[in-house]
């Protein structure tokens, strides 16, 4: 059904026609890798490069905690101990989490349409490079003199400003930064222009899948995000190179500053969530044998999130007491509620299921777990009081890792262990995921429980030192024991990975049985340009209605 | 494409509420046009929408609640099979970007290499063996 330009040389044609995804030599491969133009691959280029960064990231979190186990200076200067804290932050919000949502919309989202590609192949393959360089770039600064960037992810001025942060790995930092986002922000047009004109016929909107929705509307949340942190990005290098006065605080530069940076933000906070929320909404429909409880209420909750999520920005900054503590209080509270709308459904789409506990489940419950601790912890944020309280301590560390961490990566792997067997045709082994799971799990409730009582106690974030007398010891210990737990609960993950290459080839659509969405309905791995056939749709569950015919998904009401 | 406009055009109407709100209880300056300027994009992005529908009707196959796969039969489009041009144009923006800290010579040159490959990337396709294929 498809149809599209042969060039008139030979060679990577027959291998794109053959639908194979392997290459025939390694430049072949080489040449395959730098010049593609189809989501799949690109999309896994964006996961694989993603978790090369988490994992680099999550090295220099080991540095952090073994700076911390113990009172005193152990290895690193207090110079070197900045430079960690800001690139491990800045790493795992925009070189990991925010392009792993990328090659996840990317492999699974036009499968989810039944779309042939993404509405602009070549400009996809162009966000991958502007990523690719962009990141090397804001990270080269641990080679440059002076080391890399030290301002903290957030940079606020002045501290970023050539007076305090001298030095060319601050400036790589901030131009990285915005090539990056640029491709950020092309890959989020590139999305919305998908959804919105490559649906085949009969798939609605009200019957995409959660996942497609949360993309969409992630998209839209980059569009509205991302374009606000490249003007700043290049307002305070102009700042810097050319010595305008855009961040000066004689013009109130250090309060714009923040204000133009938590617009960011705090929508990049649910470009991060949205995502990793549908692969749990894709996940617990399959393995509960329901469909998803509250279809459209998920979707409407999915919506109020992004609505809402421009106007509480300045929760981030009430310690700075200038801003309006009711309003932002309020509308954070209010975008709670959306978030326990989510919750109500994924536990009624559990409820009275049929549950079966394979990786993917498991993962997503540990998620569902993580996130709502995180969550709580949130709402105790929201309320100013409390907020002045523990306000850049560890309260706040254990929070966002409670929220982040528990989103991103737990339904990081999950989509992992879920989708494995799309991307490759092979599943994971069950086993070493299960280990792979407990290990992890323990480990990250072991680093980050016991932050929360850390914080309270009074320990200040991105400090490099304490003193003895303090009593933070014992505490910092036990977070860093966790923290190595967590560090080898890689290791069965990479095991996994090396021994499934060889596993045998699941053969079928669908290795899982009961899988919902239109991806379950195409070979796996997919052909070139995704589907030989296309079966008919009918409701939002299209390959669950051609594996089950006799259990018609429209007539229940959905 | 209804939907399309109808979601951002709520968007639009709601950030316009919102921001009405905040400027009312004594917000400051950046958030009051930040969330005017959100407003602004969802307006054109809704217009935009709303314009396409307008001029190509909103009886899509795929907006039909009893489409066939077969209503979305024929040419779906140009997909490139492969391309040089998305490296060429990340790199050249790459360098274009690190010329300003290195120094102009190094911009000069980003830039000079950007436009070409910016070129080569929009006029792939635009040559003439390619021109009775779409």
């Amino acid at each position: 059904m498809t149809t599209y330009a042969t060039r008139p040389v030979g060679g990577l044609e027959t291998v794109n026609r053959a639908g194979s995804l392997a290459p025939t030599s390694k430049g072949t491969l080489i040449r395959k890798l730098l010049t593609t133009t189809d989501h799949k691959l690109i999309g896994q280029m964006y996961l694989v490069t993603s978790f090369a960064w988490f994992l680099f990231a999550g090295i220099l979190a080991l540095f952090i905690r073994a700076e911390l186990t113990r009172p005193g200076l152990q290895f690193m200067s207090v110079e070197q101990y900045n430079q960690v804290f800001t690139m491990h932050g800045t790493i795992m919000l925009l070189m990991f989490a925010t392009p792993l949502f990328v090659g996840f919309a990317n492999v699974i989202m036009p499968l989810q349409i039944g779309a042939a590609d993404v509405a602009f192949p070549r400009m996809n393959m162009l966000s991958y490079w502007l990523y690719f360089f962009g990141s090397i770039m804001a990270t080269a600064g641990f080679l440059a003199p002076g080391g890399a960037a030290s301002f903290g992810w957030t940079a606020y001025a002045p501290l970023s400003s050539s007076q305090y942060s001298p030095g060319i790995g601050s400036d790589l930092w901030i131009v990285g930064l915005a090539v990056g986002g640029l491709g950020t922000i092309l890959g989020g047009v590139n999305f919305i222009t998908t959804i919105f004109t490559m649906r085949a016929p009969g798939m609605t909107m009200f019957r995409m899948s959660i996942f497609t929705w949360n993309v969409l509307l992630t998209s839209i949340l980059i569009l509205l995000a991302f374009p606000p942190l490249a003007a700043a990005l290049l307002a305070l290098e102009s700042d810097r190179l050319f010595g305008s006065n855009i961040f000066d605080p004689a013009n109130g530069g250090a309060l714009l500053w923040q204000h133009i940076f938590w617009f960011f933000g705090h929508p990049e906070v649910y470009i991060l969530a949205l995502p990793f929320f549908g692969i749990a909404s894709e996940i617990l429909p399959v393995f509960s044998r329901k469909p998803i409880f509250g279809y459209k209420g998920l979707i409407a909750a999915t919506i109020a999130i992004a609505a809402l999520s421009v106007a509480v920005w300045a929760h981030h900054m009430f310690a700075t007491g200038q801003v309006l503590l009711g309003f932002f209080s309020f509308m954070t509270f209010l975008i709670g509620v959306p978030t326990g709308v989510k919750f109500f459904n994924w536990i009624g789409t559990m409820w009275r299921g049929s549950i079966t506990l394979e990786t993917p489940m498991l993962w997503t419950i540990g998620f569902l777990i993580t996130f709502l601790l995180g969550g709580l912890t949130g709402i105790i944020l929201a309320s100013p009081p409390l907020d002045f309280a523990v306000s850049a301590s560890y309260f706040v560390v254990a929070h966002f890792h409670y929220v982040l961490f528990g989103t991103v990566v737990f339904t990081m792997f999950a989509g992992f262990y879920f989708w494995w067997p799309k991307f490759t045709g092979r599943m994971l082994n069950e086993r070493l995921g299960k280990i792979h799971f407990w290990t992890l799990f323990i480990g990250f409730h072991l680093t980050f429980l016991i932050q929360h009582w850390l914080g309270i106690k009074g320990f200040p974030r991105r400090y490099a030192d304490y003193l003895a007398t303090d009593g933070f010891t014992l505490m910092n210990m036990v977070s860093t024991v966790g923290a190595a737990l967590l560090a080898l609960s890689m290791i069965p993950f990479a095991i996994n990975i090396w021994i499934s290459r060889k596993a045998p080839l699941v053969g079928v659509d669908d290795p899982w049985g009961y899988g919902a969405s239109l991806e379950w309905a195409t070979s796996s791995p997919p052909p070139r340009h995704n589907f030989h056939s296309m079966p008919q749709i009918r409701s939002e569950r299209p390959a669950f209605d051609l594996h089950y015919p006799h259990i018609q998904t429209e007539k229940m009401g959905h | 494409m209804k939907f399309g406009w109808q979601l951002f055009a709520f968007l639009t109407a709601f950030y316009t509420i919102v921001d009405i709100v905040y400027w009312q209880l004594g917000g400051e300056i950046v958030g009051i046009t930040a969330m005017g300027l959100s407003a602004g994009l969802s307006l054109i992005i809704a217009f935009y929408f709303w314009f396409t529908q307008k001029r190509i009707g909103d009886n899509l196959p795929e907006d039909r609640l009893d489409g066939e796969i077969a209503d979305g039969a024929g040419e779906l489009g140009f997909f490139s099979p492969y391309s040089w041009w998305p490296l060429a144009v990340g790199f050249t923006s790459t360098l274009t970007a690190l010329g300003l800290i290195i120094g102009w010579w190094l911009f000069l040159i980003g830039v000079g290499t950007l436009v070409v490959s910016i070129m080569g990337f929009v006029l792939e396709y635009e040559r003439p063996e390619y021109q009775n294929e779409h």
